[in-house]
């Protein structure tokens, strides 16, 4: 587990006032820096490093033109719907996988074959499979989540402990009891985890999708931007792509805090 | 830890339980368990007989198939076609009603998600109303001495005291036979003598049968009212030793005893004697 380490509550009481800060914004000090200096200094002119002025005003006229908002919500359904399949998906696959021999012998090369694919590669055969659309940008991304899932899965079947097994036969569990009090929650953690590798990865999918493809999102937006040699708004689109991967970050942060809610801290 | 200052137990004999008919018996029992040379006899032709509310060890160098024997009785491993099993007069096919496991492992048998209560509940859920599962929750965290740990979860337990939640849960569901497999093999000396006795405590109010497995000599002397000796390979019965100290037992008194150490001789003797040397077992 990656909890930050933090004095303990009865420790940071007795701190003095001095030490009080506020830890997050303390932390944005140096880029707050960078971002001033590259605004006194830069040129408003400069096709390679806009001033973050011209970030904003390029965001500005995107949205006012109304294509902001549109990019944005596509990206986001393109990026959950393919993490949330991919999360079923591989933790179903990951889990027939983990718990049968056999199906691990038969499935096992093609997998590692198919994890080793880059994504970014299935990208003209997923076109003229499925065509220029949503539905294909899913599939990539799909495809390009679904390995940490899969792979946490099946390593969470396999280190159950067989006494968890017989303890659920022993007290005459019946076999839905057993999968639902018993099996998910001790598989939960290790599909969390695929989860927490598998949400950057879908992120970073989804965009490079986009710009090869144009089919709408943050990331056509931001090749069409550069295209058109608009820098400021490229970087302010960035901007907005990396909240987006902070905001999704934090919120897994916050599903896996409250999933192991139970374990020693 | 029961105090030896404590009241001096009377060393007098105490009838271990009203014996009715056998809880378990089992005929020619023999188990094939798959290895890499396919199938390999583990037990075989063994013929034990397990009065109620008796307390049996199970002993035996590692490996001579103890936790399948137990395994077999919890009805958690079918033997052979010709066996023939049976716990209360019904035949064992599969987890008999009425008998529960503690493992050894209890680390890996409580479910960490959940709080102490809640995984003595897990027995009990669906099979009783909501109040009497209270109860019997209540009641058994009581009999092992854990009524106050209600709400913590098993992290914050220590060892003696997460096996002392198993315990509860097995009991919680009001079994006629617990099947022990080590249940103290895990933990230090001060806490395992503390729930030996607390285990005997719990037997002399619950009456229930127990098949205990250990490889701790003393252990199984000091808990048994008889101690069945596992030998060979396929393994079998080799001794069937009587252990009629009085009761209640205690841990100064009883082991200070002539006959116990005569006895803790006895059975070292037959482990010994068969393999020349004691093994892993002391």
């Amino acid at each position: 587990m990656t909890a930050p380490i933090t004095a303990p509550a009865s420790a940071r009481a007795h701190r003095p006032a001095r030490g009080r800060s506020f830890p997050p914004l303390r932390g944005l000090l140096p880029l707050g820096v960078l971002l001033g200096i590259w605004e006194l200094t830069g040129s408003e002119g400069s096709p390679y490093f806009p001033p973050p002025s011209t970030w904003a005003r390029g965001l500005n006229r995107l949205w006012e033109a109304g294509t902001l908002r549109p990019a944005i919500g596509e990206t986001l359904v393109t990026f959950g719907l393919a993490l949330v399949v991919a999360t079923l998906l591989g933790a179903m696959l990951g889990i027939v996988v983990g718990a049968l021999r056999k199906a691990d012998r038969a499935l096992g090369p093609s997998l590692e074959f198919a994890r080793a694919m880059p994504p970014a590669a299935m990208v003209p055969i997923a076109a003229l499979l499925i065509g220029y659309d949503e539905k294909m940008k899913v599939a990539v991304v799909t495809f390009a989540a679904i390995w940490p899932v899969l792979l946490n899965s099946r390593a969470g079947v396999r280190a159950l402990d067989p006494v968890l097994l017989d303890t659920a036969r022993s007290l005459h569990l019946s076999w839905f009891d057993t999968m639902r009090k018993l099996i998910a929650p001790a598989l939960l953690p290790a599909v969390l985890l695929g989860v927490r590798v598998a949400a950057p990865v879908a992120l970073v999918i989804t965009l490079l999708v986009e710009i090869l493809t144009r089919v709408g999102g943050l990331g056509a937006l931001i090749a069409l931007s550069q295209r058109n040699f608009l820098s400021g708004q490229v970087f302010g689109l960035i901007l907005v792509a990396g909240l987006f991967s902070f905001v999704v970050n934090g919120l897994v942060a916050v599903l896996e805090g409250y999933t192991f809610r139970h374990r020693p801290r | 830890m029961a105090s030896p200052l404590r009241s001096r137990p009377e060393l007098t004999s105490v009838p271990t339980s009203d014996v009715t008919g056998p809880a378990y018996e089992s005929h020619n029992l023999s188990v094939d368990l798959d290895s890499s040379e396919g199938a390999r006899r583990i037990l075989t032709g063994v013929d034990l007989e397990v009065a109620q509310g008796e307390f049996v060890s199970v002993l035996g160098r590692s490996g001579t198939g103890k936790t399948t024997l137990l395994r077999v009785l919890g009805g958690l491993l079918d033997p052979t076609a010709d066996s023939t099993v049976s716990f209360r007069g019904e035949p064992v096919e599969g987890p008999p009603e009425g008998a529960v496991f503690v493992f050894q492992n209890y680390a890996a048998s409580l479910l960490p998600w959940r709080t102490i209560e809640r995984n003595v509940d897990l027995g009990l859920e669906g099979k009783v109303s909501k109040p009497e599962m209270r109860q019997r929750t209540a009641e058994a965290l009581a009999l092992v001495g854990l009524a106050d740990r209600a709400k913590d979860y098993p992290w914050r337990l220590s060892g003696g005291m997460q096996q002392r939640v198993q315990l509860a849960r097995a009991l919680a569901v009001r079994p006629s036979a617990l099947l022990m497999d080590e249940p103290f093999g895990a933990l230090d000396a001060m806490t395992k003598s503390s729930l030996q006795d607390e285990l005997q405590r719990v037997q002399e109010r619950t009456g229930a049968t127990i098949v205990f497995v250990t490889h701790d000599i003393d252990e199984a002397v000091y808990l048994s009212d008889r101690i069945v000796v596992l030998e060979g390979s396929p393994a079998t019965i080799g001794h069937r030793i009587d252990v009629d100290l009085p009761r209640p037992r205690h841990q100064l008194a009883t082991k200070e005893l002539p006959a116990f150490l005569k006895l803790r001789r006895a059975v070292y003797d037959t482990i010994v004697d068969v393999h020349g040397q004691a093994g892993d077992v002391a």
